[in-house]
């Protein structure tokens, strides 16, 4: 009788009293994990063996290998293996047999004799091009079935081609600013499990990190600049074209002009028509400047089955809400962790095989002030106070949180609406345009979320949706007051 | 203390077996840990005869992608092997292995290879635009020409079908290379020699045909080959030469910087955008700043502030900390300053 009017009592105390405020550091820790001194600490990218080992690759060639400790510092690091050129993709076969997709083919590196050093080395997938320009990386993604989704990188008009190219050379895929000068620069490839390559998708600019979900859809991001407006999440599907012209020079069925730069230069409206849309336009500024390698948020998490999109030139990491409208994938993005200590340059993600740490390989080398390593970030358990996800109505949003939510976000006059569209063409990222202030009514609400309604819900468009920050009823700070929702289509009623 | 000693042998039993690749820009292996280095390599004036599995790049005109046009001006393709790897056993030793064309391309001894130009430097990273192929250090004494010297029943099995490289296996760390032309196994090995301007070479073959290497004497045999490849010197070579003796600040020395230092990967000269602004019709016109109301002037202390300390007024719409801040001579500031000033009217 006692016990339970205690335990009577300690609920009631916690009812009458606010809960102790969730803040960003109670939910997530940041840390550098230390290399060996002296590397250049230029991750091209990473991945974990079945046995928990990380594999890192290093971009001038060496691959490292340890078993994460609790102490950042303390990674006994290990050299597996060295000689890639420019790795950028790894899948790790087995604890003694790694794959690497360096700028001509992609590698199988095995242990044979059980030293721990790769000393076999055998090209594994090959067949696309290399024109001698420093800016053809490629990444990787696994099928499902014992292959590869490869992305294949376009050169820059920053650097020159070499005068002897590995594969074709193409005279109409060399024009421009990104370029196409050489075989499936620009594509997505596929590699069945014995290394035979087709081709998938064209139309990509820099996509720097390729991605299938548990699920089996394919996803990649893309870089600003020309002919891709701000920085984009594509839906992979086969056959498909996603707005870079010049890989189109090595598209057989692509009929319309011996130039594609140059047809779709002065055809925006053929452009518009022909290309495959981005499932989610995230802002240059606000938002992400390069997208690195999407990766899904593991079970057992909270936002679980979202994605993750490093940010490969800000100090940040977005959070991607996706939904599918009929048959059109499109959604929400925000923050994931915006600063908080994490480094530039982020573009490669894994996630522990227990879900609770993220692993980010950073490099920026080349392209400005260098900001390269390795950090983690720990889920901690707590769940933060923001937005838990956005989905559409046939008249607006539905905006959810993770917490209930302060009476003040109930009250339609802190709802900034507004969108406006993009138009990617050959210019170097395109401002927004056809802006657009929504005046949104509550709907309806409920603990936890607010329904948004508004004129003018419209396809391709992209819809800014900004709210004060405003604390939880319990004090919990909100981390993120601010996503782009792109709308590709919109539910009937 | 205990944790002192556990990080001192930690440290010491990675450096001690294994070297890694560090920011030293000229990488050496020994003769018993060979250094295999896969990056773009160079091409010391190989004939054209030696690249029948590669393409040849040509000219393009120069781009605004402002206006979405050509411009005046072309861009030539530089010589460079794409796709080819290189070996080094210190200074006794190093050669490149090209992988598109299964077969040795050039060899030298006394050095390796400068990377400065690709690589960059430990703080500011920058890759010498249009000119970043490393550069090598030694004395050449093989070059490849006309067909493969590799002969499989008294022909160059450049006339056997394609050679195709599959890979390469280390033999007590000495790397073997291996490929197949036609339907035939080949590998080759080269290993230091205690002659001078030579090395030690094996090539096997799957064929019981006679195998020969064209142009060596007694290198003939079925299966398997070992002979010394021994040269002349054809060739000295420095690393990478900076070459900016520039006394007298002027806008050529600062276009020549403006590539070297890599500022052209970020900022065009023709107005158009970038990663970073555009330095074309910049000088003398205002600039929006991020956090301030009023536009500033791109007058020579702005410049000049901006290589400094780019991140003292950033240009709105970009993103700070993303140039990294260049602490150079008063002449090259001065240079490159004459420089962006001349293209205060962009083409």
């Amino acid at each position: 009788m006692t016990s339970l009017f205690f335990k009577l009592g300690v609920l009631g105390v916690l009812a009458v009293q606010p809960l102790q405020a969730v803040k960003f550091d109670d939910c997530y820790k940041v840390e550098d994990i230390k290399l060996p001194a002296g590397v250049p600490p230029e991750v091209g990218a990473i991945d974990f063996a079945e046995d928990g080992t990380l594999f890192i690759v290093l971009r001038r060639g060496d691959v490292l290998r340890a078993k994460p400790t609790a102490d950042p510092a303390a990674f006994d690091w290990q050299l597996f293996a060295t000689g890639f050129d420019n790795g950028c993709g790894l899948d790790v076969v087995s604890p003694t047999k790694i794959r690497v997709t360096q700028m001509a083919e992609m590698t199988e590196a095995e242990d044979t004799d059980g030293d721990g050093k790769a000393d076999s080395f055998t090209r594994f997938a090959h067949g696309w091009g290399l024109s001698g320009n420093y800016h053809e990386t490629n990444a990787l993604t696994r099928d499902g079935k014992g292959g590869y989704f490869i992305a294949v990188g376009t050169a820059s008009f920053s650097g020159p081609t070499f005068k002897h190219t590995l594969g074709t050379f193409s005279d109409a895929g060399r024009r421009g600013r990104n370029y196409s000068a050489v075989k499936w620069k620009g594509w997505v490839l596929h590699s069945d499990a014995q290394g035979k390559v087709t081709p998938w998708a064209s139309g990509f600019r820099m996509h720097n990190g390729i991605y299938q979900d548990p699920q089996g859809e394919l996803w990649a991001g893309d870089n600003q600049g020309d002919w891709k407006a701000t920085t984009p999440l594509y839906h992979v599907e086969k056959g498909k074209f996603y707005g870079h012209p010049n890989s189109l020079v090595w598209d057989p069925a692509f009929t319309k002009s011996k130039d594609p730069l140059a047809y779709y230069r002065a055809d925006l409206d053929a452009y518009n028509k022909d290309r495959t849309w981005a499932a989610v336009e995230m802002p240059h500024m606000e938002i992400n400047r390069s997208a690195g390698e999407p990766m899904e948020i593991p079970a057992g998490s909270h936002f679980a089955g979202q994605m993750i999109l490093p940010d490969n030139n800000g100090e940040r990491v977005t959070r991607l809400m996706l939904e599918k409208v009929g048959d059109t994938w499109q959604g929400a993005c925000t923050h994931f962790i915006d600063g908080r200590g994490l480094r530039s340059g982020n573009h490669r993600a894994r996630f522990t095989k227990d879900g609770k740490q993220l692993y980010l390989g950073q490099t920026v080398r080349g392209w400005g002030i260098p900001a390269e390593g390795l950090q983690r970030v720990t889920f901690l358990g707590p769940v933060p106070f923001d937005i838990d996800r956005v989905t559409i109505t046939p008249d607006g949003f539905k905006v959810s949180f993770t917490q209930e939510i302060p009476d003040k976000l109930k009250d339609a006059k802190v709802w900034d609406i507004s969108s406006f569209t993009y138009q990617s063409k050959w210019t170097y990222g395109s401002d927004p345009e056809d802006k657009k202030e929504h005046q949104a009514s509550i709907a309806a609400s409920d603990a936890n979320s607010v329904t948004l309604k508004f004129d003018g819900l419209a396809k391709h468009r992209v819809y800014r949706i900004s709210i004060p920050k405003q604390d939880s009823p319990d004090g919990s700070p909100l981390q993120n007051n601010l996503a782009f929702y792109t709308v590709n289509a919109v539910p009937e009623k | 203390m205990r944790k002192i000693l556990t990080l001192l042998s930690l440290s010491l039993s990675l450096h001690a077996g294994e070297p890694l690749l560090t920011f030293e820009n000229q990488p050496m292996g020994t003769i018993d840990r060979p250094l295999v280095l896969r990056s773009y390599l160079p091409d010391p004036g190989l004939e054209d005869a030696v690249f029948p599995q590669h393409d040849t790049a040509r000219k393009v005109s120069k781009y605004n992608p402002g206006p979405g046009s050509d411009v005046p001006g072309e861009i030539l393709p530089v010589p460079g092997l794409t796709a080819a790897i290189g070996v080094n056993f210190g200074p006794a030793l190093s050669f490149v292995f090209d992988t598109t064309e299964a077969r040795l391309m050039y060899a030298w001894q006394g050095g390796f290879v400068d990377m400065t130009p690709y690589w960059g430097d430990v703080q500011k990273g920058s890759r010498v635009s249009f000119d970043y192929v490393p550069r090598l250090v030694g004395t050449m004494f093989f070059k490849a020409s006309g067909k493969d010297p590799v002969e499989l029943g008294g022909k160059s099995i450049s006339e056997l079908g394609p050679r195709v490289f599959t890979g390469y296996k280390l033999e007590k760390g000495m790397p073997v290379f291996a490929f197949t032309a036609g339907e035939t196994r080949f590998t080759l090995t080269l290993t230091p020699s205690n002659k001078p301007l030579s090395c030690d070479v094996v090539l096997t073959s799957s064929s019981d045909a006679p195998l020969a290497w064209r142009g060596v004497e007694g290198a003939t045999g079925k299966g398997k080959l070992s002979f010394t490849l021994s040269g002349t010197e054809l060739a000295k070579f420095q690393g990478y030469q900076r070459d900016n003796k520039i006394t007298k600040a002027s806008v050529s020395a600062g276009e020549k910087l403006f590539g070297q230092y890599g500022c052209s990967a970020c900022h065009s000269i023709d107005g158009s955008k970038s990663h970073g602004p555009s330095v074309g019709g910049l000088a003398g016109h205002k600039v929006e700043i991020e956090g301030l109301d009023q536009p500033v002037l791109a007058d020579t202390a702005y410049l000049l502030e901006s290589i400094k300390s780019p991140n003292a007024k950033v240009v709105k719409g970009y993103p700070p900390n993303y140039m990294p801040p260049f602490g150079l001579p008063d002449v090259e500031y001065d240079s490159l300053i004459l420089y962006i000033q001349s293209l205060d009217k962009p083409e």
